[in-house]
């Protein structure tokens, strides 16, 4: 992944622990393998750990982050005792995170005891990587990277794509591939084809699409630019450290099985920006 | 461009992924002779149709919703409550550290005391669970699994309490250790020894408490832990026909126990596979016991199973919308056939229910007992081309699923080396991707989510019930004879390292009031404790 490349630091190392007599897993199973395909190194304590187990677990493997789960109603009496336990071993520069069955309330309350963030259910992996990626001790963000690899494509957003097509193929002789609705979003897309940056032409299928309102308020043109990458995800995290404003808090799918999210044009410069990865999540 | 017959994906099929036809019609349909192999009649074998002739026009299933937290007081109050509400079984929820045979003052009961179900300790807080409630006139299910027998000594002591001999008892405990390994995790003793106790529980109850359902094999918390519907039933029979040659190589005759044996299916959302599941697992079932086993007894033939709906599908999110997921779900349990039926509650992705959820939970139920007619005519959907397509894939898959399990040596085996674990890990996995991949829909998740989410009103159970609980166990512990105590542990001893039947020590353990973390402690010795590979 673009983030760690070429960076010296070892890979973010994390323990999945589950405190407490619980025996629902399929959480802590699922993160774990979850933030191992994210690249990290994972240690998962297995079931009925105590508080005092766990953080001389996080010691002796050394690790940057402990990930809490319990479903059990359990965690106002032993996630507290898991800071405790740190505290006296002097390993308070760990990062703490919980999930699991968790009131917000009470992870109101998690949070201003040293748990930094609770996810409940219905949170993705993404959004766990991502966190954690941003709140080890050391984190990534001076890390090198690479830029992305080219401009993927450009978006054109068109009333008609059947109007439209004329100019790319009679006129300029290119061809037009790749017809796709997307329903979720409203939208028929169609690519010309002219060689390494495609052009994407962008039609609205229904008046309240979001390319429907861009076209009444700006007329027909640029709709955005986007840059081909190997992990979203990572250029996601690096795009919210830098301040950028974010459509996407997670990649989703897009045309022709991509990976892609998008970066808001008022934090660059007037053009919508794209992260576009051309192979699925599993694949990596 | 050829839209006119487009569909929304390039291809469907079930969350066990077996294929979805656009349509099935006549060419799938059962000839005359097939429909008599694999379906016959209601109420005969192979049962696809369900157990009884006439199913519930004779009598509707039982309307049992699991319940239990905080405190024996509490939980009473609450089963009472459920029964004047028309509830018509009770089913016990107990705490973690009930459930892996510590007490309640426990070093590792802290935090979890009275939290997912009712605190038991000792005898006491038995009766003071069923203080009010005739043990003749109700069925109990209980969820308990390594400490079974100690917690089914605890029914049948409260009984002799009541005046209630133990042969008008009347109930379930789940007593299935092996999918505690797989799955939910409150095992304490290694296999070996944990199927011992379940036999002798077999073999206990063959004799004295004929009406008792002496275990539930369940695949419901296989289910939950992300396993597909085939795997649902391919390993809770496989599990099932472990417990069956334990039995036999205990010495117990097949008819002897077969027909006390019950089961526990999820009913999840995707409504024509698992009414599909249901339906096949009685084939399977009559089948694997009159031709593999021999059984002669009909009712050892006879899949009976309770239904949960599916925890894993409600969500945090909009939690109203779980009431619709359930109601889908609890339908599908009715279509397929269920004994008796646990409708969950629309917060359990939040909390433990509060009374106004667990009260339309109950109601949902009897909306579709009284109002939809789905009860008025069995197995309605019976020779649908479809579903009857359906009934088969799913046996043939998990036919092949058992293969593999038999191939490594049978269920014990197959559990000890992780791998059914794995096989469910995987599956749970890939669920998780194609939510995030949104190729699997979530409403009000990854779809039509809302920004602002309200805060829904919680049950909460507070810490002071902890203290209350150790309380009152101290309190146990002064005021018993402590000679009889440690003569009936040393007793529970000797039996647990020879091999009589256990069950007649733990009763009389109990009797004495010893407790349930002293009781296990003793079996701890002898049988030591599982550690999971």
């Amino acid at each position: 992944m673009p983030m760690n490349q070429g960076a010296s630091t070892r890979p973010i190392r994390v323990l999945v622990a589950k405190p407490g007599l619980d025996g629902h897993d399929r959480g802590a199973l699922i993160v774990a393998q979850g933030l191992r395909d994210a690249g990290m190194e994972v240690v998962y304590t297995g079931l009925r750990q105590t508080p005092e187990q766990i953080v001389a677990a996080a010691i002796q493997e050394d690790v940057d982050c402990i990930g809490l789960s319990s479903l059990s109603g359990a965690h106002m009496a032993l996630f507290p005792a898991v800071m405790e336990a740190l505290g006296k071993e002097g390993a308070t520069d760990i990062l703490v995170i919980g999930g699991g069955v968790i009131p917000a309330d009470d992870a109101r309350a998690l949070q201003e005891l040293g748990i930094a963030a609770v996810f409940t259910p219905g949170s993705t992996i993404a959004q766990m990587a991502d966190y954690i990626r941003l709140h080890v001790r050391g984190h990534v963000s001076s890390a090198p990277f690479t830029p992305p690899e080219q401009i993927d494509h450009v978006g054109l957003a068109v009333t008609s794509i059947d109007q439209a097509r004329a100019l790319y193929t009679d006129f300029l002789g290119y061809s037009l591939v790749g017809f796709e609705d997307l329903p979720e979003q409203k939208i028929r897309v169609a690519f010309v084809e002219t060689g390494a940056t495609r052009l994407e032409l962008i039609e609205p299928t229904h008046d309240d699409s979001s390319v429907a309102r861009f076209i009444d308020k700006r007329g027909q043109g640029l709709h955005h630019i986007a840059y081909r990458v190997d992990d979203v995800a990572a250029w996601l995290m690096r795009a919210r450290e830098a301040g950028l404003r974010l459509i996407d808090e997670q990649p989703r799918k897009g045309a022709h099985g991509t990976q892609v999210a998008f970066v808001h044009p008022q934090s660059t410069n007037g053009v919508l920006l794209e992260f576009c990865q051309v192979e699925s999540i599993d694949q990596q | 461009m050829q839209a006119r017959h487009s569909e929304r994906k390039a291809e469907f099929a079930t969350s066990s992924g077996i294929p979805i036809e656009r349509v099935y019609g006549p060419e799938s349909a059962l000839t005359i002779e097939e429909a008599v192999d694999k379906l016959g009649e209601p109420g005969q074998f192979p049962y696809t149709r369900g157990i009884q002739p006439t199913m519930y026009r004779g009598r509707l299933w039982t309307m049992r919703q699991y319940a239990g937290f905080g405190s024996a007081t509490q939980t009473n109050a609450r089963f009472r409550y459920l029964l004047e509400q028309g509830q018509t079984g009770l089913s016990t929820a107990f705490d973690l550290p009930t459930q892996i045979g510590y007490d309640a003052d426990h070093p590792f009961a802290r935090g979890e005391v009275g939290k997912v179900g009712v605190s038991i300790s000792s005898l006491r807080d038995m009766e003071t669970l069923f203080s009010g409630i005739p043990l003749d006139q109700v069925s109990t299910s209980m969820t308990i699994n390594a400490p079974a027998s100690v917690l089914l000594a605890m029914y049948i002591a409260v009984g002799e309490k009541q005046g209630v001999p133990m042969a008008k008892l009347s109930g379930t405990i789940q007593n299935d250790i092996l999918k505690e390994y797989v799955a939910r995790g409150t095992y304490i003793y290694p296999p070996q020894a944990s199927m011992r106790l379940i036999t002798d529980i077999f073999s206990f109850c063959a004799q004295n408490l004929p009406s008792f359902n002496t275990i539930s094999i369940s695949g419901y918390h296989m289910r939950e832990a992300g396993s597909t519907a085939v795997q649902e039933v391919a390993f809770t029979l496989a599990n099932a026909r472990a417990y069956v040659d334990a039995a036999l190589a205990a010495g117990l005759a097949v008819d002897d126990f077969a027909p006390r044996l019950s089961f526990f299916f999820n009913a999840h959302n995707q409504f024509f596979e698992e009414i599909a599941k249901f339906r096949a697992a009685r084939r399977m079932w009559a089948r694997i016991m009159r031709d593999t086993y021999g059984a002669q007894n009909p009712k050892s033939w006879q899949l009976r199973f309770h239904t949960q709906t599916g925890g894993s599908t409600l969500t945090a999110q909009q939690p109203d919308n779980n009431i619709v997921r359930v109601t889908v779900q609890a339908l599908a349990a009715a279509l397929g056939g269920t004994q008796s039926l646990h409708t969950n509650s629309r917060d359990e992705a939040l909390a433990l229910p509060t009374e106004e959820s667990a009260r339309i939970a109950l109601r949902t139920q009897q909306i579709i007992a009284f109002e939809s007619g789905a009860a008025d005519v069995v197995d309605p959907l019976g020779g649908s081309y479809y579903v009857e397509a359906l009934t088969d894939a799913i046996e043939q898959e998990a036919l092949a699923y058992m293969e593999i399990i038999a191939s490594l040596g049978g269920a014990v085996t197959a559990v000890e080396q992780g791998y059914m674990q794995r096989e469910i890990q995987r599956a749970a996995y890939e669920t998780q991707l194609r939510i995030e991949r949104q190729e699997d829909i979530v409403i009000g998740v990854n779809s039509y989510a809302l920004e602002h989410e309200p805060e829904p009103e919680l049950l909460r159970v507070g810490p002071e019930l902890e203290q209350e609980a150790c309380a009152r166990l101290a309190d146990v512990r002064a005021s018993r004879d402590q000679e009889a105590v440690d003569a009936a542990l040393k007793a529970l001893h000797t039996a647990a390292s020879g091999d009589d039947n256990l069950m007649p020590p733990i009763i009389e353990a109990v009797r004495t009031y010893a407790t349930l973390g002293e009781i296990c402690d003793v079996m701890r010795a002898v049988f030591g404790e599982y550690r999971p590979v």
